[in-house]
């Protein structure tokens, strides 16, 4: 009887220490609404619609002569790429000496709901990169597209390789039939057309649902015990809380493009089969012809790396070289791995390229 | 045999329901018939355009009734999925480590052993043709419920003269049409302006 009701110690004084940092929480750390996540000092040159272009402030003396167009996501916002300075993507370049744009895509409104690949191709898209050339005197620029912002900018490289001198794929969403993640699954059983009839734009708290999904118990419990349990670790804290932030801020994504992103690629898969049409111009994968540095994390459970490799043997380049990180989705763009091994990686292919 | 019951009662809800709707489609367009020619008097009214309308109401609640049995179905089935795919996953838990733990270290390993075990199995679920083709319903049937919501809060944005969701959607098409045609037309001009500039 004494042996069933004998427990340690060390675990009632966890529970202990565990209720006490709970607790203390809020006097320790910052709300989230509290923290700015815009790290990088940089200007918005450009605006158009609710999309706005953002030029980041040099902090070398020399600059590579071709400037670089970060293309982010439609998903979450463009602020992981520069969430803290010791694991910002931007900042490293900007270190390395070459000059930085991002395209913030804004945040949509019902207003939006027509807005189709069309428009963020050859409108926002293709507006900004004019812009750039003109700004800097380049004929052609280098294009990094990131997750379902590199879907955008493979789109706009096959029609318009004339502009692209270089072009990076990061973690690309290009293969729906190959993807193995859950969000494939999802899409796959999707009535899409019913969904942007009845309400438009697609909702930021489905896409978080579908997000949730992914890891339930290690993103929905494990990682919350950890932040508690590490309270007093002021960097762990600064860090969780940012990704945490940045995770919780996904805009709607427009009606139109939802409907054409999830059937032309992951019902109908028409993009790798060089069967994607917009507005008429058909998206021929071969046409992309100029240097391609393709990315892909391992351990990404958002964008298999089954779905985003085909996009390196698809294209018509000569000079391309395809990269695996032993990474996430996230990991590769944010972490310090990123920073000591991806980064300078890309940065030497892209210093020769520029 | 169970099978063939279910259909049955399946059936009979339906007719039940059938039968209902026809009932109150009839006295709706009947009073509404008798009543409209005093209504006539008041036709600028709110309650003149909201009568003339309320048969539309009572279809779209008719309706919901219908969705929502459907709607049922679906969320039983997708918790039912998820309840099944608990108890196999603690199953494993409990097969794996079947012992209370008693240290710090032994909470540990049972904390990693557990959340391993049920992520690994929560993923398979929802990465399965059944998990998947019974949300695409479920999502699809609370679609309709909005549309039903939709229908009848035009309703009673008409009986106010306001416009419905449907015309709205038309102006911001057409604006977005228009803005689609400026800007090609803004490029045009460009282009020609810089022709013209290089000669």
């Amino acid at each position: 009887m004494q042996n069933e009701s004998r427990v340690d110690p060390k675990i009632i004084e966890e529970i202990l220490k565990f209720s006490k940092n709970v607790i203390n929480a809020p006097k320790l750390v910052a709300a989230p609404d509290e923290i700015v996540l815009e790290v990088t000092p940089h200007d918005t040159v450009q605006r158009m619609d609710k999309t706005r272009l953002i030029h980041y402030r040099s902090l070398t003396e020399k600059q590579h002569r071709t400037p670089l167009l970060i293309s982010y996501a439609l998903i979450n916002r463009y602020h992981i790429l520069d969430i803290q300075p010791e694991k910002s993507w931007v900042r490293n370049l900007l270190q390395q000496g070459f000059d930085v744009y991002m395209l913030d895509w804004g945040t949509p409104t019902s207003m939006d709901k027509y807005l189709d690949f069309d428009d963020y191709v050859n409108g926002y898209l293709d507006s900004y990169i004019e812009y750039i050339k003109n700004e800097s005197s380049n004929e052609k620029i280098t294009l990094q597209g990131y997750c379902t912002g590199a879907t955008i900018a493979t789109a706009y490289t096959s029609l318009h390789p004339e502009s692209v001198k270089n072009y990076i794929a990061t973690a690309p969403v290009i293969d729906g039939w190959r993807d193995t993640t859950v969000i494939s699954n999802l899409a796959k059983h999707m009535d899409v057309d019913k969904m942007v009839e009845i309400i438009g734009n697609m909702p930021p708290e489905f896409m978080y649902y579908c997000f949730s999904v992914l890891k339930p118990f290690e993103q929905g419990i494990e990682k919350y015990v950890k932040f508690f349990k590490n309270i007093d670790n002021k960097k762990f804290v600064d860090n969780f809380l940012r990704v945490e932030k940045w995770l919780g801020d996904t805009p709607p994504i427009p009606g139109e493009l939802f409907k054409q992103w999830i059937k032309d690629i992951y019902q109908d898969n028409s993009l790798i089969q060089n069967k994607m049409y917009i507005e008429g111009q058909k998206i021929d994968l071969k046409k992309i012809d100029m240097p391609v540095f393709t990315q892909v994390a391992v351990g990404d459970h958002l964008v298999s790396p089954e779905c985003s490799m085909p996009l390196h043997y698809a294209i018509g380049s000569e000079d391309k070289t395809l990269r695996m990180y032993p990474t996430g989705h996230v990991g590769m763009i944010a972490s310090s791995l990123s920073q000591k091994k991806v980064l300078p990686e890309l940065g030497q292919w892209l210093a020769e390229r520029s | 045999m169970h099978s063939e019951q279910t259909k049955d009662k399946a059936e009979s809800i339906k007719e039940i329901s059938d039968q209902y709707k026809h009932l109150s489609l009839f006295w709706t367009d009947i009073m509404h018939l008798m009543a409209s020619k005093p209504q006539a008097l008041t036709s600028i009214g709110p309650m003149r355009a909201f009568a003339a309308n309320s048969k539309k109401i009572s279809t779209e609640l008719i309706e919901i009734n219908e969705d929502l049995m459907e709607f049922n179905k679906y969320v039983t089935q997708y918790y039912k999925q998820l309840a099944e795919a608990w108890g196999i996953a603690q199953k494993k838990v409990n097969l794996k480590a079947p012992e209370v733990p008693q240290d710090i270290e032994q909470v540990e390993a049972f904390k990693r052993i557990w959340i391993d075990i049920f992520d690994n199995d929560f993923t398979e679920l929802f990465d399965s043709e059944k998990f998947g083709e019974n949300y695409g319903k479920l999502v699809s049937k609370e679609l309709e419920l909005t549309k039903h919501w939709n229908n009848i809060t035009n309703v009673i944005l008409q009986s106010v003269n306001l416009p419905s969701k449907e015309e709205i959607d038309e102006v911001y098409k057409e604006i977005h049409s228009l803005k689609k045609r400026v800007g090609k037309l803004e490029l045009e001009l460009k282009k020609k302006e810089m022709s013209k500039n290089a000669k």
